[in-house]
């Protein structure tokens, strides 16, 4: 399934709405996408994840590079993950330096 | 199961994460299972592609599917140069870092072997064969 990230900037927080599989094939994609929100002046970044359906260790190298390139300053929300997703996550102990919150009405 | 063989590039991607999914389908194991072991042939593949051929795409990398006895295996294999992934298998040591202070690679084969009940290694006639094994409950075993 097709990759898709969608970014949008409200002030100083950054959404992008992720959708399909984020594998090392769409990883570059997600890089980019994660380099443009920030460009900005940043409070938080939010990943809305409801729709990726499979997120891989590329993805979460991208992962790593928006927190290294943004810095502890930026705040990072992930919305809605998997039940697939949200264990790859904590296997990885990303859950420490993300805030992953059940998507809303959830 | 009839084996794929794929270029070595990440367009391959697609192809490997089908061919396991049908592989999974046909065994009976339960969707968590059949993500996990999808994960884990993608990481090893990725990793094949990526540092094994080290983007050269005129390799190969071959997968073929087995199931019966309870399990399901998918080997993996390439010519690339030996690469014995099992001393790599453990958590990263900086597992429990902020995110800042963590070195950018390292997660594959972690997740993989997270992932799947067995991870097997050899090197034989010149190829490196990677075997994941997920067990397959009774309860479900199909045909």
């Amino acid at each position: 399934m097709a990759f898709h990230a969608v970014l949008t900037t409200d002030g100083d927080v950054a959404t992008i709405r992720l959708s399909g599989e984020l594998d090392a094939h769409a990883a570059p994609v997600f890089r980019d996408r994660v380099e443009e929100a920030a460009t900005g002046d940043l409070r938080q970044l939010v990943l809305e994840m409801e729709e990726l359906t499979y997120l891989s260790s590329a993805g979460l190298r991208g992962l790593v590079f928006a927190k290294q390139k943004m810095g502890d300053d930026v705040q990072i929300v992930m919305v809605g993950p998997s039940e697939s997703v949200t264990e790859t996550i904590h296997l990885t102990g990303f859950d420490r330096s993300v805030t992953v919150r059940a998507a809303a009405g959830g | 199961v009839d084996r794929l063989t794929v270029p070595a590039n990440l367009d391959s991607l697609d192809d490997v994460a089908e061919y396991v999914a049908e592989a999974a389908a046909a065994s009976g194991v339960d969707s968590g299972q059949a993500y996990h072991l999808r994960l884990a042939a993608d990481e090893i593949v990725t990793n094949i592609i990526k540092h094994g051929y080290g983007g050269d795409d005129r390799g190969e990398v071959e997968l073929a599917a087995r199931c019966g006895a309870g399990r399901l295996e998918i080997e993996i294999s390439d010519s690339a140069p030996p690469f014995d992934p099992l001393p790599h298998l453990a958590p990263p040591e900086d597992l429990a870092s902020p995110l800042t202070d963590r070195a950018v690679g390292g997660l594959g084969l972690y997740l993989a072997a997270q992932g799947v009940d067995e991870f097997l290694y050899e090197r034989c006639d010149g190829r490196n064969r990677n075997t994941l094994v997920v067990h397959v409950d009774p309860e479900r075993r199909g045909g």
